[in-house]
């Protein structure tokens, strides 16, 4: 042991005496504070802004006057997608998705205002969070400093002074593992830092500790391949590019290659095809503008059953509410059923995407960590389906109370007085819910988490046995 | 001359040289081929707008049919826009893949619907699309690194240096063939993929030599980089730790950098506003006077100003007027949301100047027409032809004529123009 801890601590002192490596590593920790400075920054302002949006929103919806409320079916809701404490971390897909939704009757809005698309093309390159510079920049950062570790002592001769002098190959190569495990570890800390700040909110210490073992996993297996890289080759040079090139297609090229694959494989249908596709099914489930249609003539029939009367006219409550009721209930049935249809491919894309963390350990981390941190796309559904089931209590409640509190001979007659004896009371407003959007707890973003979390050990372990394998050639060569 | 073969001799001769020019020639095919796919499967989707439309309309039809409303016809009745992708298109997707290129618009409120996104898969976008863009930007540097990094500081280190150095004049010359050689290597094997992409989507030739001549000055940046810092007195290793270094800070950090500073500096609150302040503008109609709503359509609108006065049943002419009118009411915010998205698209055109990678995707995407200039042109051309719609539609409401069958082959036509002439790059 003793013996590994000098080789650990001569290869540290050898990396610190290297100016440019001091540098490199100074600059990196700096990039990765003002990463989570900014990061954090930027969160707490888009989230305020949009509670700030959603209070104004709320207000104005319950300062509306008195309404018919077939008016404030279409008067509607904005909701804005609220930002997790963890997106400082990891901003996943908020960019990427529209933010705000109006929901109003018989429609499915469209989230709309992402960043992406009011942002200059930088934003493609890349968004400065600590997440980018651990799974992108620390890496690197592990290749500069550590593709020499062996090579170099191969290339001078000194390795095999090493070996001469009584260590053995194990504990050259576990010394060298610890060397830039403590790089790693130091790549690691701010980020750490940066998160405890998250870990002492309410519900978060797991999420974070998941996070902070993930990442700790991923630059580890680097730590691992670089030292493999470094054993193999016989110069430092061709370690660097071998490396550099392993990290491209790793970091770079795969993660980018997937989602092609992913778009290829499946193809998500256009807003236009789903909207005439529903329209198609609505016509054959019922159209309620349609006299003559069946669905509406046996619910009809139904209702005045219900009520033992003969007439609509005679009915004890408005039926025109009834119907709207009626209608609301069919659309927002193909609602769900085609916005269940377009969840599950984009899921099936992402498993597909998946597979590829096969290739590549940064597919699993980026994947794992949106989804710990509740940034990902899993997230945004879930926002989508909640805000479809409030906007669906929101118009049913309101075309309850057409049926409830207007008459339908006042709702029918077009007189000059008619228009103040259709309103009903603006107290009703203020009695209907606001949004409030229940995001997944931690024991969900954990569960979700898993998957890569078990890959990410795999990467490690598999990458930890390769280096092992490796000892037996070291210093073999030449 | 024969000095010159032996250099191209010698290139390939070194495996794993060959290799890397190998990799990058299938990489940019690949990049060229995904770009490829990608436009074809939005042409595609283009190209079933109109039997989708002609579905949809059908039943519309029908049911306008039998009350013959203009208003009617006028809500229920989308109208197709969509923007089709240039030949170029492919070799820089740019925002084509979060921005919609359908839209259907209605003769209501613009403002409501012309934010309207398409289905796409956030996390998809989030990790960029892999075109002959990505490739030349992020990729070809690195091969040029590869390649470069070590021509000086390897000959030293092989011994061979101080011979190469004592030779007679034309010897001199062996860094300058060797570096042209293997740049000519380099940028054939990224060029000619995209050309052969782009012949078969059909780039006219003088779009052509400007993605040529955009990717040979970004290689040519890289290649003089790696000159220079080869010819600093250090080791192969070393070289290649500060190239790559230049890279990841040009192409990678400063971007995000800037990219942060640019968002704080401009920030663009106006969009949610608009949709909000436009709904207010809309329902706040039904509970004023009538008149109140007419005046002020009529002022923006003097040609319908002598269309019969309302009665008091429910007309939609004035539920048209007030649309328009709430679009009035936020075309300033408009406006200024509009000119948030230049300033920062002219913000990061100017950090562009600074860094190459970004100067390069400013001028793909603009030359391709994906860029955010692209996008606004499309949404100008829905505003005009939403314009048409409403003038049209008015002429019914207004004139109080009956909307009848032959009347639906009457509706303007969307046509997307054209595009006219790539700006300069």
């Amino acid at each position: 042991m003793r013996a590994v801890l000098r080789v650990a601590r001569e290869e540290l002192r050898f990396i610190v005496r290297t100016r440019s490596a001091t540098v490199g590593l100074v600059l990196l920790v700096l990039l990765t504070l003002v990463a989570a400075l900014t990061s954090a920054q930027h969160r707490r302002e888009v989230a305020s802004f949009r509670e700030r949006q959603q209070a104004q929103a709320q207000a104005a919806f319950e300062a509306q006057p008195d309404r018919h409320p077939h008016r404030v079916v279409h008067y509607g809701q904005f909701i804005y997608r609220p930002l997790p404490a963890l997106a400082a971390f990891d901003a996943g897909v908020d960019a990427f998705t529209g933010n705000s939704m109006f929901l109003e009757g018989h429609r499915q809005n469209t989230a709309n205002f992402g960043d992406v698309r009011q942002s200059s093309l930088l934003v493609r390159f890349g968004q400065l969070t600590p997440a980018f510079v651990l799974q992108v920049l620390a890496p690197l950062m592990l290749v500069f400093l550590g593709y020499g570790a062996i090579a170099r002592e191969q290339e001078t001769g000194t390795l095999r002074a090493l070996l001469l002098q009584g260590a053995t190959r194990g504990q050259l190569l576990a010394g060298k593992y610890l060397a830039l495990a403590v790089i790693a570890l130091v790549c690691l800390l701010p980020a750490v830092v940066g998160l405890v700040p998250v870990a002492l909110l309410p519900d978060q210490a797991a999420s974070v500790a998941l996070l902070v073992l993930a990442y700790a996993a991923y630059l580890l297996a680097w730590c691992a391949l670089v030292l493999l890289v470094s054993a193999l080759s016989r110069r430092g040079r061709d370690a660097l590019v071998l490396l550099l090139a392993a990290w491209a297609v790793m970091v770079l090229l795969v993660p980018r290659v997937a989602p092609d694959a992913a778009s290829l494989a499946y193809r998500l249908p256009t807003r236009l095809e789903t909207e005439v596709a529903i329209q198609r099914d609505l016509r054959q489930i019922g159209d309620s503008h349609d006299p003559d249609d069946p669905h509406f003539a046996a619910f009809k029939q139904q209702v005045l059953q219900r009520y033992g009367v003969q007439r609509i006219e005679d009915l004890p409550v408005n039926y025109k509410g009834l119907v709207a009721v009626e209608g609301e209930r069919l659309t927002s049935g193909l609602f769900d059923r085609y916005a269940a249809r377009d969840a599950a491919l984009q899921q099936g894309q992402n498993r597909l995407v998946r597979t590829f963390s096969l290739l590549s350990p940064t597919v699993a981390l980026r994947q794992l960590s949106a989804a710990v941190s509740g940034t990902d796309l899993a997230a945004h559904q879930r926002f989508l389906a909640q805000a479809e089931r409030y906007r669906y209590a929101l118009v049913q409640q309101l075309n309850q109370l057409q049926a409830d509190a207007v008459s339908l001979a006042d709702d029918s007659a077009q007189d000059p007085g008619a228009d103040q004896r259709k309103r009903v009371s603006s107290a009703h407003w203020q009695q209907m819910p606001a949004f409030a959007f229940r995001p997944a707890d931690s024991s969900e973003r954990l569960e979700a988490g898993l998957p890569g979390l078990t890959t990410l050990m795999l990467w490690w372990l598999a990458s930890l046995g390769l280096l092992a394998l490796s000892a037996r050639r070291l210093g073999a060569m030449r | 001359m024969q000095l010159w073969t032996y250099e191209w001799r010698l290139l390939l001769r070194a495996r794993a040289a060959v290799a890397g020019l190998i990799l990058l020639a299938t990489l940019s095919s690949a990049g060229v081929l995904s770009g490829l796919h990608f436009i074809s499967a939005q042409r595609a989707n283009i190209a079933q707008v109109p039997a989708l439309q002609e579905e949809d309309m059908a039943a519309v039809r029908d049911y306008v049919l039998r009350s013959e409303d203009a208003g009617t016809a006028a809500y229920y009745s989308f109208h197709p826009t969509w923007d089709p992708p240039t030949p170029l298109a492919f070799a820089a997707i740019g925002m084509r893949d979060v921005s919609p290129y359908i839209l259907r618009v209605r003769a209501l409120g613009l403002e409501a619907q012309i934010h309207d996104s398409d289905t796409y898969n956030p996390e998809l976008a989030l990790a960029g699309r892999f075109d002959y863009s990505f490739v030349l930007v992020f990729l070809a540097p690195l091969f040029v690194i590869a390649l470069l990094y070590d021509l000086r500081s390897g000959e030293r280190e092989a011994g061979r240096a101080r011979m190469l150095a004592a030779l007679p004049a034309p010897g001199q010359g062996v860094y300058r063939r060797r570096v042209t050689v293997r740049a000519l290597a380099l940028s054939l094997c990224l060029v000619l993929p995209f050309l052969a992409g782009a012949a078969a989507s059909g780039v006219s030739v003088a779009t052509m030599l400007a993605v040529v001549a955009v990717s040979l000055g970004y290689l040519a940046f890289w290649i003089v980089l790696a000159v220079v810092i080869g010819r600093l007195a250090w080791r192969p290793a070393a070289h290649a730790t500060a190239l790559a270094a230049c890279w990841v800070v040009l192409a990678l950090v400063a971007p995000t950098l800037a990219h942060v500073a640019i968002n704080a500096a401009v920030p663009v609150e106006q969009g949610a506003e608009i949709a909000r302040e436009q709904r207010e503008a809309v329902n706040h109609a039904w509970d004023i006077p009538r008149e109140d709503t007419m005046r002020r359509f009529y002022a923006a609108n003097p040609a319908w100003a002598d269309s019969a006065p309302l009665g008091t049943a429910f007309h939609y002419k004035w539920y048209f007027a007030f649309h328009e009118n709430g679009d009035q009411a936020v075309a300033g915010k408009v406006q200024a949301y509009r000119q948030g998205l230049l300033r920062r698209e002219q913000l990061a055109r100017r950090a562009a100047w600074l860094l190459p990678p970004a100067a390069v995707q400013v001028a793909m995407t603009s030359l391709a027409r994906t860029d955010l200039h692209a996008q606004l042109a499309y949404q100008d051309r829905v505003r005009g032809y939403h314009a048409q719609l409403r003038q049209f539609y008015y002429r019914y409401l207004f004139g109080e004529r009956r909307f009848q069958r032959a009347d639906f082959e009457r509706a303007p036509r969307y046509s997307p123009a054209e595009p006219a002439a790539p700006p300069p790059a």
